[in-house]
């Protein structure tokens, strides 16, 4: 198989060459990795939180807009506006922790409905979480909007937004969810909600209830309760 | 080490090139069509992946810079000599090291992980080893 010192002189050549070649291979890798990273912080990948909210809420089940185990026997209920800056603070820092645990192990399930007060687009928005719950992605939508939340009523909610996160919560058909999210039905059940919420007295967001097999239909929290007493209402001493 | 024969070498490359072509092809209609590819394992990892912006670069599906390449080294692969040998070589390189990044990605970004993609991981992997191992054993050499 070896040939004579021109042929293997040659082959130092073209080993020397392929080594540069491999360099530039390198280079060449690295401009991709610059490019993808470039593209992706600019457009609606830019949203923030994803690889997060997907870790939260791994192997947790998902069906309408209740998460956890649907036989549980504890329910908390939220009571929240996506457009409300203390919702999002809750879904940031208190939620997580009874997400991990009680609705983990499923002791406990969360019901998120609309208590929409701070403008239409929160309506809006509310009709798009909804309808991404009728694919199973619902609490994926409402986690990956507060986590995106913009200023009140500044416009932000627009479809392209709405659109955005709802693929980044994994809602598999846009096209049906387009259709559901803009029809009277969802509106009304956001409607619907918002007057629940008033009727239990509530005047904030997040107000939160508990509904168990000691409590007759909704017992209310109250608005903006402390995580110690979630945990509690969760731990069944409330 | 002695390296396997070239014929060999260039017949697994072969393989491997029209194999890379079929998975890179069945992305690139899954997402022409609208469409994400299909997990054969269940699941919603490929749907994920084949939605998030990492899947275009520069506004065309990564999934045809893929078929790009793997055709490329598939000619590499039938081609005798060594201007295929050091292409090949570099090709692939470039192929595999973009392949790790996209894997990354996929793990630690993402937090999903497409089967179709991983696959294809593996199949240019594959041909590194192999083109490297040809570029090594037979530069210079007669083919």
């Amino acid at each position: 198989m070896s040939g004579g010192p021109a042929e293997e002189g040659r082959r130092e050549r073209l080993i020397k060459l392929a080594s540069a070649m491999a360099f530039l291979a390198v280079v060449a890798v690295a401009v991709l990795v610059v490019i993808t990273q470039s593209q992706t912080e600019g457009g609606d990948a830019s949203l923030e939180g994803v690889a997060d909210v997907r870790r939260l809420l791994r192997g947790v089940p998902q069906e309408g807009m209740v998460l956890g185990e649907p036989r549980a026997k504890l329910t908390l209920v939220e009571f929240a506006d996506l457009q409300c800056p203390t919702c999002k603070a809750y879904a940031e820092e208190a939620l997580p922790a009874l997400i991990r645990g009680p609705v983990a192990r499923g002791e406990a399930k969360l019901d998120f409905r609309n208590f929409t007060i701070v403008g239409p687009e929160s309506a809006t928005a509310g009709a798009a979480a909804l309808a991404a719950g009728e694919q199973g992605r619902g609490w994926s939508f409402v986690e990956l909007f507060y986590r995106n939340q913009g200023g009140e009523e500044t416009g932000y909610v627009t479809d392209s937004f709405l659109t955005a996160i709802a693929r980044a919560a994994g809602v598999a058909d846009i096209a049906r969810w387009n259709r559901i999210r803009r029809g009277d039905r969802v509106l009304d059940a956001v409607a619907a909600t918002t007057a629940e919420a008033e009727g239990l007295g509530f005047t904030g967001t997040p107000s939160f209830a508990l509904e168990s097999p000691s409590t007759r239909g909704l017992q209310a929290l109250g608005a903006v309760p402390s995580q110690e007493t979630l945990e509690s209402a969760l731990a069944g001493t409330s | 080490m002695k390296a396997p024969p070239e014929g060999t070498l260039r017949a697994i490359a072969t393989f491997l090139a029209a194999f890379g072509i079929g998975i890179a092809t069945y992305i690139a209609i899954a997402d022409a069509g609208g469409d994400a590819p299909a997990c054969l394992a269940g699941g919603q990892g490929c749907e994920t992946v084949a939605r998030s912006s990492y899947s275009h670069l520069l506004g065309v599906n990564v999934a045809v810079f893929g078929v790009l390449g793997y055709v490329l080294l598939l000619l590499c692969a039938l081609l005798r000599g060594d201007g295929p040998r050091m292409a090949g070589f570099a090709l692939s390189l470039v192929g595999f090291g973009y392949s790790v990044f996209l894997t990354y990605v996929e793990l630690f970004r993402i937090d999903a992980v497409c089967e179709w993609c991983l696959a294809s991981a593996v199949v240019m992997m594959l041909l590194f080893a192999t083109n490297a191992a040809r570029m090594l054993g037979y530069a210079g050499r007669e083919p």
